[in-house]
């Protein structure tokens, strides 16, 4: 069994070459009949593929999203139509389906997405393959404990992206010797040979100084592919990258390494030649059946996680946002086995070391690489063997922007939480703090955005993420602040509270965070002046109670003030401005952070900035004059 | 990612409609302070102004109006043709809308949208080649939100879309010709 998995017998070895000859047929086919695609990187990846699937992966052929599978990951999201001609071949996709490629309602693609069982992690944004990898080795490794092991087959263009390193120093770092990336090193790029065109011996220099076991070989050679996959599984400790040297559009005549031809079919007219060429080489016409994978995942759930017990914080307590959500998780964790918490070495800051102290094993430190971390999480999260929480500064997340986009095409289920959101960070300075990711996470589709203000309200947020699929982001602060629910309030995502209302409210008061404290403190002032205001917590931003506030901007003579810790677009004012845009006579005065921001004390930020109860006051009272 | 800019501080944002235009906005984001993004298509798209017309930061373009415009049709790029394709059609059927071209989204040119929403019976309609947050239409909410009976209706992309033909996926999303008009009906049926 181990002579015939690392060196394969005569017969073997021709199917696997004929395999490979079919794949670029098919790719041939599939990219001709749809006018365009990547065929020439297909044609390069024909033999790697090929061993991948027909020798070296364990799979049940007819159940691909099964978690004891063997994963594979086309970071190269382009050469989708190789991936294709593998199910094809497998026999989870029909030929007819194949030629339906790219064309409206067809689920294939030019780039994988997950609306196919196959495919876990969406690609075509490159770079990010590798991170998800990593996610899911860790996950088969230190979470499930199981034999499923992790491919990821990258382009050598992408390996430009510095995601892809982040990913290499955190598989070195973590062992994962469940995971194998093949660079497929085809020397050209988009327009032109890739910045190392045919040195692969850098690409082999790279991945050895990361830690990693590496073999330069011939791409196209299937005896040294099945070698070099069959030496990986029995290295211990270190994942391996096989730099496979290929050339781009191999077996088409005139194609084969030539530029200008990057996503380019071949032309109708010679297809036929071309097809009936490569079929001259095909010596069997036999298919290998994939080997049954090792079944050693554990049955897990993660659904329908409940709060075994009520917050434990009562009305006038005082603590910050951020620091209740390490509680929370650490509680969380408590109920349920497959929660998992990451951090972007900001442990000490965002109070995620609470969680790392109660449950070690499932606390996965990803130190300062944001992108990185949250493309682990995406990868933790597939095939639902975790329930995962990713933790970093909210400022710091948007340099994960097209990770989460990314994430959102993919369908995750990921939770992230920010800290330090707004000018109430303080004294740590601008660079740190978070003035646009409300924009960011709500431009993310069908992804919840929650912003609780006090602990109670925290400590829901979390639970309610957890039983939620899809993306969820948390915003939460720095300073202390009051809590205001008692531990029996109910919480729903789009269901806001107004908490503060008297029988003649004047004006409708809409804060989040620190500003719905603010908005307390000027509802406190106003009232003895003798003016009533009404004060609304949305509690999430996505989807935004919009019932709630209109009946309440009408009950309060049309009139809204939003005050937010954020800037002015994107976020809660815009939110509210949008949602009320059909009533007639709601008019809405957004306060919001009027300028690049700088360090002080939190309290002097607000004011400045314009989002202190100073300034809620004075919106109000101008309200009122009009 | 209009969402994204718009969010960065002091960031202009041009979303300019035709060939003239972006080479217009080239050279004001090569003379102005700041980052300058600039936001381009794929589809082949008709030229609509003359090569004398004169662009500014921060301000719009009428660029279809009668005397008797029933609702402001706010579109860019892409869907500003599809606006200006919806107004032809509902001029045969004796229907006149209003369409304006911003320009920049940021800084949108307010007082253009406001006194265009006045001239229209306070009807604004919103379509843009973008997700529903924090692009085109939530900043003309955001502009018109302090005026009385002002009233905007968005269309944006509705879902995570797919690949296809560029007309089917308008059709499909929710922003094509045929939803614009079939939201000036709408609205003016109210």
């Amino acid at each position: 069994m181990m002579a015939n998995d690392a060196k394969p017998d005569v017969k073997t070895v021709q199917v696997l070459r004929d395999t490979a000859n079919r794949l670029r047929i098919h790719s041939i086919r599939a990219t001709c009949a749809s006018g365009s695609g990547q065929l020439t990187s297909c044609c390069s990846a024909a033999e790697v593929v090929s061993v991948l699937f027909f020798h070296t992966m364990k799979y049940k052929q007819t159940d691909p999203e099964h978690p004891d599978n063997d994963r594979f990951i086309l970071s190269r999201g382009h050469a989708a139509p190789i991936l294709y001609a593998a199910w094809v071949e497998v026999g989870d996709i029909s030929e007819s389906d194949l030629l339906n490629l790219r064309k409206l309602h067809s689920d294939l693609e030019r780039h994988p997405t997950p609306r196919l069982p196959f495919v876990d992690v969406a690609t075509g944004s490159l770079g990010q393959g590798l991170g998800t990898a990593c996610g899911m080795a860790y996950t088969g490794k230190y979470l499930d404990k199981a034999s499923h092991r992790v491919f990821c087959l990258m382009g050598d263009g992408e390996s430009s992206e510095g995601s892809v390193w982040e990913a290499f120093a955190f598989a070195s770092h973590y062992n994962l010797d469940n995971l194998v990336a093949v660079f497929d090193v085809n020397r050209l790029g988009q327009s032109g040979p890739a910045p190392l065109e045919h040195g692969a011996d850098i690409y082999q220099n790279c991945c050895e100084a990361f830690g990693w076991n590496t073999y330069l070989v011939d791409g196209h050679d299937v005896e040294a592919l099945c070698q070099a996959f069959w030496q990986a599984s029995q290295v211990k400790n270190k994942p391996t990258a096989i730099v496979a040297k290929t050339f781009k559009g191999r077996g088409i005549p005139n194609i084969e390494d030539a530029e200008n031809w990057h996503g380019k079919p071949v032309p109708k007219e010679r297809a036929d030649a071309i097809v009936k060429l490569i079929e001259s080489q095909i010596q069997t016409n036999e298919n290998l059946i994939p080997k049954s994978p090792v079944e050693d995942s554990p049955q897990i759930s993660i659904t329908d996680i409940k709060m075994t017990s009520p917050p434990a914080y009562k009305v006038g307590d005082k603590i910050a946002t951020q620091k209740t959500y390490g509680l929370a998780l650490a509680k969380l964790g408590r109920a349920n086995e497959r929660v998992i918490v990451l951090s972007g070495d900001t442990m000490n800051s965002t109070f995620s070391e609470i969680f790392r102290k109660e449950h070690p094993e499932r606390f996965i430190e990803c130190i300062i690489a944001e992108q990185n971390m949250v493309s682990v999480a995406l990868g933790c999260a597939t095939r639902g063997r975790t329930i995962a929480f990713a933790g970093a500064f909210a400022a710091f997340f948007t340099r994960a922007f097209d990770q989460l986009r990314m994430g959102a095409i993919s369908q995750a289920n990921i939770n992230l939480i920010g800290s330090h959101c707004g000018v109430s960070t303080g004294e740590d300075g601008v660079s740190q703090m978070a003035l646009e990711d409300l924009a960011m996470f709500r431009s993310t589709p069908n992804c919840t955005v929650f912003y609780p203000s006090d602990a109670i309200s925290t400590e829901h947020a979390i639970y309610l993420a957890a039983n939620t699929k899809g993306m969820c982001f948390i915003r939460t602060s720095q300073p202390e602040t009051a809590v205001i629910y008692t531990p029996q309030e109910n919480f729903e995502i789009g269901q806001a509270k107004v908490v503060r209302h008297g029988v003649n409210d004047k004006v409708t008061v809409i804060g989040a965070g620190v500003t719905l404290h603010e908005a307390l403190e000027a509802a406190d002032h106003l009232s003895q002046q003798g003016i009533s205001v009404r004060v609304i917590d949305p509690f999430t931003i996505k989807p935004l109670d919009a019932a709630t506030i209109i009946s309440s901007a009408k009950a309060t003579g049309g009139r809204v003030i939003t005050v937010e810790d954020h800037y002015r677009e994107g976020g809660i004012g815009e939110a509210v401005c949008a949602a009320v845009s059909r009533e007639p006579d709601i008019l809405v005065h957004q306060l919001a952070v009027s300028g690049v921001p700088q360090r002080g004390k939190t309290s002097e930020l607000l004011d400045m900035f314009g989002i202190s109860t100073r300034h809620i006051i004075a919106a109000v009272t101008l309200t009122l004059m009009k | 990612d209009l969402a994204m800019f718009r969010s960065i501080p002091n960031c202009t944002v041009f979303y300019p409609s035709d060939a003239i235009s972006t080479e217009h906005a080239i050279y004001l984001a090569a003379n102005t302070k700041g980052m300058c993004f600039i936001r381009t298509s794929q589809p082949e798209t008709a030229v609509i102004y003359t090569p004398q017309e004169n662009f500014e930061i921060g301000q719009a373009k009428v660029v279809r109006h009668g005397v008797n415009d029933k609702v402001t049709v706010i579109g860019a790029g892409v869907t500003l043709h599809e606006a200006l394709e919806a107004a032809d059609h509902l001029s045969q059927q004796g229907i006149s809308v209003r369409v304006i071209d911003p320009f920049t989204i940021k800084p949108l040119d307010a007082a253009t949208i406001i006194s265009s929403a006045k001239a229209t019976g306070g009807r604004v309609i919103t379509v843009e080649d973008h997700y529903r947050e924090g692009g085109i239409g939530e900043a003309v909410c955001a502009a018109v939100s302090r005026e009385p009976d002002i009233l905007v209706h968005q269309l944006a992309v509705s879902g995570v879309p797919q690949r296809g033909k560029t007309s089917e996926l308008l059709d499909m999303f929710g922003i094509s010709t045929r939803h614009i008009i079939a939201a000036v009906t709408l609205t003016l049926m109210k």
